[in-house]
């Protein structure tokens, strides 16, 4: 066929953007609470804070650009959106496992966040074959 | 944490570590190498005394509840098992919610934390912290500036308050007294409508006579009072006397006070020491000092004297008043004098009571205990204390009635006894209304109802027993009641003296006693009204139909 854009990426990149959403204002709202009840100094809340929102600037222009290269057929947005997934996949690791206090609800958002970026990555390089054959 | 930095320094020690070991753990395990009773976690236990429990004081340790899963420890008593033994149950127990702590990365974060131990480097600034008489949890949203600490209510210090220090130009009136031991120390001040009297000890010696400052007068009245807190109004204190006292105990009072006399060396003694001062302070109803006066007691330090008494007083009046000692601010204070007066012949209505050397007198019991030989040793009544007292009379044929019975109505009564009470600790002695009259009441032991009469039957009746009874309530708030004298009533018992035939003589006990009654009304409960629901249609309500 001649359409090379990928729909299980489109979908699924419309998907992340209604669940990076309910993820961001969980994670806050988690962090706010356990500030509250937990003792949590704030040598330990501010790298935790900047983790969630530098992960929160990070995700728009990945999403743009998974968005625009996916549309485009063009590789080069999805190349620079599959670098900025590596950064993103950092901090949701960070948020895993290194932040203060890891809830249990805190472990469920963030592996499947973490999934979603994994499938993500499979299918844009895999679009990004298809752009480049 | 060990501190491992400085092993040269011995003294430094460090908190033992914390248990966490939820196996290890028990809370009951109190006596030391002795089994607790109903201990079920004590290693100390064995299995006989298991046997002997009948329940387990702690049944579950566990670590923090809001982690996801942890480690507890179960005991519980098998009562079915013959004998009963304890069962020890190690599990995993699992937080269901899911907020539950998966994992922490701060250590300190589940377990109090441990206090840091003062070494020769963090003294000061851990005394900076905690060396105050409060401390907040959070130190730095506190500001420490101390100025900023008492900030100065203009209106509410301008004036003098019950207890408050009595300023003066550099710091306070100091009253010296003994702090601890019997020493005189300088640093107490007089607090403000506090009469204190104390004495102290003050070592001295002959040599240093001019150079002691506290046994010079200047020392008492140098600094002028202020006449209102942190103000610039000055009120110099004054020298209202001054008596000499000789080496041998003899007081004479100086003529004319206006000369300051220093302490000088005069013959091997050192003179004009002070050795008491009494301030006497004048202020106004609104807390304003307006006068200041001292009478001093100066006399002479011999070459072997290496210590004097020094005795202080002060004492406040309200201006406009006479000093007459208050019993209580206003209600009566248990164990002060009873006020009492007599009225002035005034007409139509005299002004103010004259209660000076006038109190409430019963008689008091001497050794000898006899009537007629008693001196006139009258003891004051004390508000709040029921007293008792007598004597005997020894009654011989050549007695004469009247005169007898008048004897011992002195000896009851006193010499002259008041007419009226105060009502109040506090009462003026121009406020007539606050003055309750003495109740006299006369009894015959022989007649069954009372006469009232002022003058003694015919048939020789004598007074033997005077009993006033006074009869006070509570007044005021419930919290802070005054005690309040609503009713004295003095009765007087009479006797018939028989005739006694001659030689024979006859003893007969002659008592007087005071009894305070509590008449106040138990309080009873006041509820406020139900609020009432007020509902009105608007007048127009029903437009057009009415």
């Amino acid at each position: 066929s001649s359409q090379l854009s990928s729909l299980p990426l489109q979908i699924l990149l419309y998907v992340n953007v209604i669940y990076y959403i309910f993820f961001f204002l969980a994670t806050l709202a988690m962090i706010i609470y356990k500030s509250q009840v937990y003792s949590y100094p704030d040598d330990l809340l501010a790298p935790d804070l900047a983790v969630l929102f530098l992960m929160a600037i990070l995700e728009v222009p990945r999403l743009y650009l998974g968005f625009k290269g996916n549309l485009t057929e063009a590789e080069v947005p999805l190349g620079l959106s599959l670098g900025l997934t590596v950064g993103s996949v950092v901090l949701c690791v960070y948020l895993l496992l290194w932040q203060t206090y890891v809830l249990w609800a805190d472990v469920l958002l963030n592996a499947v966040l973490l999934s979603a970026y994994g499938l993500e990555s499979g299918l844009k390089v895999t679009a990004i074959a298809a752009f480049v054959s | 944490p060990a501190d491992t930095r400085d092993p040269a320094q011995p003294r430094v020690r460090s908190a033992p570590a914390p248990v966490t070991d939820v196996a290890r753990l028990c809370v009951c395990d109190l006596l030391v190498a002795r089994c607790d009773v109903n201990c079920c976690c004590d290693p100390d236990c064995s299995a006989e005394d298991f046997s002997l429990f009948t329940t387990c004081s702690v049944p579950v340790v566990t670590g923090d509840s809001q982690l996801c899963s942890q480690k507890a420890a179960v005991y519980s008593l098998d009562v079915e098992a013959n004998p009963p033994e304890r069962i020890f149950k190690l599990i995993d127990q699992v937080n269901p919610s899911i907020f539950c702590i998966h994992a922490t990365n701060y250590e300190q974060a589940l377990y109090l934390k441990s206090p840091e131990i003062p070494t020769p480097e963090n003294f000061d600034q851990l005394l900076d912290k905690f060396g105050g008489a409060t401390f907040s949890a959070e130190p730095d949203s506190w500001d420490l500036d101390t100025d900023t600490q008492n900030p100065p209510d203009a209106n509410e210090t301008s004036r003098y308050e019950y207890g408050v220090p009595v300023q003066t130009e550099d710091a306070f009136l100091r009253l010296p007294s003994p702090v601890v031991s019997s020493w005189c120390s300088d640093a107490n001040p007089a607090g403000f409508l506090v009469n204190q009297a104390t004495k102290c000890i003050r070592s001295v010696s002959v040599e240093k006579c001019g150079s002691i400052q506290a046994l010079s007068m200047l020392f008492y009245i140098n600094s002028s009072i202020l006449a209102v807190p942190k103000s610039s109004q000055m009120v110099n204190i004054t020298v209202q006397s001054i008596a000499v006292q000789s080496l041998n105990g003899m007081r004479t009072l100086l003529s004319s006070s206006d000369v300051l006399r220093l302490p000088m060396v005069l013959d091997e003694l050192c003179i004009n020491a002070v050795l008491g001062v009494n301030y006497h302070i004048t202020h106004t109803d609104t807390g304003e000092i307006i006068e200041a006066a001292a009478a001093f007691v100066l006399g002479a330090i011999s070459k072997e004297a290496l210590s004097i008494e020094q005795s202080f007083e002060i004492s406040f009046t309200q201006e406009n008043t006479q000093p007459v000692p208050l019993s209580g601010n206003p209600g009566y204070v248990v164990g002060l004098p009873v006020r009492a007066g007599f009225q002035p012949q005034g007409y139509p209505f005299p002004a103010a009571f004259l209660n000076k050397h006038n109190q409430l007198t019963i008689l008091q019991s001497t050794s000898t205990q006899d009537c007629l030989a008693a001196q006139g040793a009258r003891a004051p009544v004390l508000f709040g204390y029921n007293m008792i007292s007598g004597c005997k009379l020894r009654i011989t044929a050549a007695m004469k009635c009247q005169p007898l019975a008048q004897t011992l109505l002195d000896v009851l009564k006193g010499q002259s006894f008041p007419e009226y009470v105060a009502s109040f600790g506090n009462s003026q002695a121009q406020d007539v209304l606050d003055w309750v009259p003495i109740t006299q009441l006369h009894l015959s032991e022989q007649a069954d109802n009372v006469m009232i009469s002022h003058t003694l039957q015919s048939s020789c009746q004598i007074p033997v027993s005077l009993g006033i009874e006074v009869k006070w309530t509570k007044y005021g708030s419930l919290v802070n009641p005054q005690a309040r004298i609503v009713n004295v009533t003095a009765t007087i018992t009479t006797t018939t003296l028989k005739q006694l035939p001659s030689g024979r003589e006859r003893i007969i006990p002659v008592t007087s006693s005071v009894v305070f009654t509590d008449i106040s009304s138990p309080a009873e409960p006041g509820y406020k009204a139900w609020p009432t629901i007020n509902i009105k249609l608007p007048f127009d309500f029903f437009y057009p139909f009415v």
